[in-house]
């Protein structure tokens, strides 16, 4: 044994003693990572039993039209082919849509983007069914066409819906613009615009459909479980205790694999599964996952913002308009936040923003990691570093003027409360990137590479607020052995979270997280849970994990009091040891606590449950209270550019996140470097292109995320914890923040470098050299 | 199709694999030799989390053929799993947090531990450039980077 356990413990049964928690803030070793770094056949595609045959999904080839006929013949006829599935196959409802009901199965007979899926051949093997699904040939009537966002708001558009083009409308009244606008002194008016991104989780999506019991054992990778049971059961009209649904360990998510596909794949291998009764595989490839997934929404973001002279904002007025493409999904809740954060993390009397989500007919779009943040944000920070331009006042000194503290109301009039940590957030970076004295030393250039920083701050809204009723349930069972197993319908999907959830109940239990196992989220185990979306495991499923963990302390303590023969508030537990924090050498082991347990006939499984509490907004009048609590963040990059070419390069990121508490550091560092990276693909690089409906660039030869050599080099990240009211321990979310702030500081950083303003994301080197040259500058 | 057998050794025991002319290596490793560590991300050669050793370097076994391999040593993280580089280099991506989905976890070791091979003290620019063939969506890099650094490092 080394030295440092016995020290180790002593700390643990201090803290247990004080009645602290034990292991919140603790670096952890994450209970999921021995198999990944063994690469264990935990994923759905190693999980294939013997006779599994293969589903191949085939899609419309045209944005517009409607279906005339489909050529199965040669499909059918190819070796090793079993059969083809299309809409006339469907038993039950012919529906994948997660909120509103706009989106078919296997579309029929009308197509609205060329990701509509028609439906699938199923072969022995995955090359005979992807040849064959080559073999298919499709006769469509072509209808009129829509691709851009502001044609489709038109009043005589092409109507994509019946119901029209507007799939959701939102709107902020906050004060009275009009006379903000008469106080101001400088007025500026832009439009920013963002693009097509992918998520690109490495693993794209997959299920594994078994027939059993007279219904499927279905298992996949995904974000929804309990969502994926519900949208299969429609499709096979079977009662949905006969479709077992088990999230399989996921290979990266990030949004996607929250909305419609899992439903797609997992939908598509069952019917195959029932009508074949053979195991079967229906898996995405890239270019699958690409064309066919959603992707964050392209934005065109309208302000007009009037500040005085002394650099105040006054007043702001937006118009955002989101393309979600052919099908809603999630998009109803993307705008809703965007519309959230449409002045971000400052203070404005007066707002009045309108938002619309509107239909086209380019490939759908969802849920992505920042959820309508990067867009919102992206706009109205590039709107702040032109006013700051426009005022001759440092960008810094502006924000520091107008941003959110303690007091201050943001756009839906929600006053911040002392658990705004944005002021300490920003304080860190700007001493961190030594701002000021970086900004002196560049305010006079000379050469062709010219530096330059750029700031952006964060505020973002936790929990699912206006979205829906935001509860987790998290079940917690002591097995006889003294092993711990937890399991809930909130799932892991790289993050850390579940590891979260099980440290908190280690930490109330006092039993270290060694002792745990992680059951995979079963429906026909564990209940709803709500989808595991906006990066709410920790603050809402660590409330019903300790709430779980609470419940079963109450039943041992008593057990460990009378082996101990002491008052049972006199029992601490720390480190599997229970023992009298009056005499602490006097001990009874963790395992024996729960033999006796067990021998007395006491149950020992416990389910918490938590339901954060509500977030009113009025819809009519466009205020309320949308969210229970905000991360804090503020983030400065330093690039260089060079001025000949316009290629650019992003030396230096500083960043600081409030979180409230970090129940796992390290997990939260791993949120914040990969959000980050995230976020510096979408400023930089990442863009899914559609040409006339297509998608141009389904593969990563063609679409470019970030590499190991496109990384900072030097990358500084810091955590703030100012306690929020809702999280356990006062914890605030993390996974997606980051993700939000990179678009805006890439920008701005690169505008103080060269005085050229990109406007549409990404900030290509194109771009900048069109910007310093003019547009015989382009590229091809 | 012709089928005709090759003889494919897979981390130190040789395999007679009966393939068909297309049939790729990832397939033939992940289907008839069983490993799984070996993943599909992209099948165009672009993410490198399908990457193995042929004759000691590193592959994306998605782009090559299970006949170009007749006669030649295969190795995957399987093989490696014994390995003390290896091992270090593992307990170093669990203490750093360097696994998050896990999806790109047995590539990025492969070409770490490939790294690990030829230099003990990598810069962080070469810890960059070895890993820069695989790809990975979650980390940012930063703590795979810190793991690779100390786990070249000889005892």
């Amino acid at each position: 044994m080394s030295e440092q356990v016995p020290q180790l413990l002593d700390s643990l049964r201090a803290k247990a003693e004080r009645g602290e928690l034990l292991y919140i803030g603790e670096n952890i070793v994450r209970v999921d990572s021995l198999e990944k770094v063994l690469g264990s056949p935990v994923y759905t595609a190693d999980l294939l039993p013997k006779g599994t045959v293969y589903a191949k999904l085939f899609h419309s080839t045209v944005p517009h039209g409607v279906v005339k006929r489909i050529e199965l013949g040669a499909a059918r006829s190819h070796p090793g082919v079993l059969g083809v599935l299309t809409s006339k196959d469907i038993p039950g409802l012919n529906e994948s849509s997660a909120v509103l009901l706009d989106r078919q199965l296997f579309a029929d007979p009308i197509v609205r983007s060329t990701g509509d899926i028609l439906g699938a051949v199923v072969a022995e093997t995955s090359p005979a069914a992807a040849d064959a699904a080559a073999r298919i040939k499709v006769e469509y009537d072509r209808m009129p066409t829509i691709f851009d966002p502001l044609e489709a708001l038109e009043p005589d558009a092409v109507k994509i819906h019946e119901e029209g083009n507007v799939a959701k409308q939102m709107k902020i009244r906050k004060g009275n613009v009009e006379e903000g606008f008469v106080k101001s002194e400088i007025i500026i008016e832009k439009t920013y615009r963002t693009q097509f991104q992918d998520a690109i989780p490495l693993e794209p999506e997959v299920g594994l459909a078994i027939p059993e019991d007279g219904g499927v054992r279905v298992i996949g990778s995904m974000q929804s479980p309990h969502n994926t049971q519900a949208a299969v059961a429609k499709v096979l009209r079977l009662p949905p205790e006969k479709v077992r649904v088990i999230q399989a360990v996921t290979g990266g998510a990030f949004g996607p694999k929250s909305d419609e596909t899992p439903y797609d794949v997992c939908s598509t291998a069952a019917l195959a599964a029932v009508k074949f009764r053979r195991p079967v595989y229906c898996g995405m490839d890239r270019e699958d996952s690409m064309v066919m997934h959603t992707k964050r929404h392209p934005f065109v973001i309208s302000h007009k913002t009037g500040v005085s002279r002394d650099g105040m904002l006054l007043a702001d007025e937006s118009m955002i308009v989101g393309d979600t493409g052919a099908y809603a999904s999630l998009g109803v809740f993307v705008i809703a936040r965007a519309t959230f954060h449409t002045v971000g993390a400052y203070e404005v009397p007066n707002v009045k923003a309108d938002s619309y989500l509107v239909y086209t007919n380019n490939t759908y779009a969802g849920s992505l990691r920042g959820f309508g943040g990067p867009q919102a944000t992206f706009a109205f920070e590039s709107q702040m570093e032109e006013l700051a331009r426009k005022l001759r006042m440092d960008p810094l000194e502006f924000r520091l003027r107008n941003m959110l503290v303690p007091g201050k109301k943001n756009a839906t009039s929600a006053v911040m409360d002392a658990s705004c940590g944005l002021p300490q957030c920003v304080q860190k970076v700007v001493e961190s990137s030594r701002y000021r004295e970086k900004v002196a030393r560049y305010s006079n250039q000379a050469g062709s590479l010219r530096r330059g920083l750029g700031i952006a701050l964060l505020m973002h809204g936790n929990s699912l607020g206006p979205e829906g009723n935001d509860y987790g349930a998290v079940h917690v069972e002591i097995r006889s052995d003294g092993s711990v197993s937890v399991g809930s319908g909130l799932t892991e999907y790289g993050t850390g979270a579940i590891s979260g959830l099980m440290q908190i109940a280690s930490s109330v239990l006092g039993v270290p997280l060694a002792r745990f196992k992680l059951e995979r989220p079963d429906t026909s185990k564990h209940r709803e849970s709500g989808p595991t979306v906006a990066s709410r495991v920790v603050v809402i499923g660590g409330n019903a994990s300790k709430a779980a963990a609470e419940k079963l302390k109450s039943k041992i303590v008593p057990v460990a009091a009378e082996l101990l023969r002491v008052d049972a508030k006199d029992v601490a537990i720390a480190d599997g040891v229970a023992f009298d924090r009056t005499h602490p050498s006097r001990t009874v082991q963790w395992d024996d606590v729960v033999a006796e347990a067990y021998r007395r006939g006491i149950s020992l499984k416990e389910e918490g449950f938590f339901m954060a509490p509500p977030a009113p907004w009025d819809h009519e009048v466009g205020q309320g209270t949308p969210y229970v609590q905000y991360t804090w963040g503020a983030l400065i990059v330093e690039v260089e550019v060079d001025t000949d070419t316009g290629y650019y390069r992003v030396l230096g990121a500083h960043t600081a996140y409030d979180v409230g508490k970090a129940v796992n550091p390290g997990g939260v560092l791993g949120q914040i470097y990969g959000g980050t990276v995230q976020g510096l693909g979408y400023a930089m690089m990442e863009e899914l292109l559609h040409k006339d409906g297509v998608v141009v660039n389904p593969n990563l030869g063609d679409y470019y995320i970030p590499t190991s050599m496109d990384i900072p080099a030097e990358f500084k990240a810091f955590i703030v914890e100012v306690p929020g009211p809702l999280g356990p321990f006062g914890a605030k979310i993390i996974a997606e923040p980051p993700i939000i702030l990179p678009g805006p500081a890439v920008r701005n950083a690169v505008l103080n470098a060269t005085g050229v303003s990109v406007d549409d994301l990404p900030v290509t080197s194109e771009k900048v050299l069109m910007g310093m040259k003019g547009p015989a500058a382009r590229l091809g | 199709m012709t089928k005709r057998v090759i003889t494919l050794s897979v981390n130190g025991t040789d395999h007679p694999i009966q393939v068909d002319a297309t049939d790729r290596l990832i397939d033939v490793l992940r289907d008839q030799v069983n490993q799984k560590s070996v993943k599909e991300g992209c099948s165009t050669g672009d993410c490198g989390i399908c990457a193995v050793l042929v004759d000691g370097r590193l592959v994306n076994s998605c782009l090559m053929l299970a006949a170009q391999c007749d006669g030649r040593r295969v190795t995957t993280l399987e093989g490696l799993l014994e390995d003390p580089t290896m091992k270090r280099m593992q307990g170093n991506f669990i203490a750093n947090n360097a696994a998050q989905c896990g999806f790109c976890t047995p590539a990025m070791l492969m070409a770490s531990w490939d790294l690990a091979r030829h230099s003990a003290h990598p810069s962080d620019e070469e810890i960059k450039v070895a890993i820069s063939g695989v790809l990975c969506r979650c980390t940012g890099y930063y703590q795979i980077i810190d793991s690779v650094r100390e786990g070249c490092r000889r005892e």
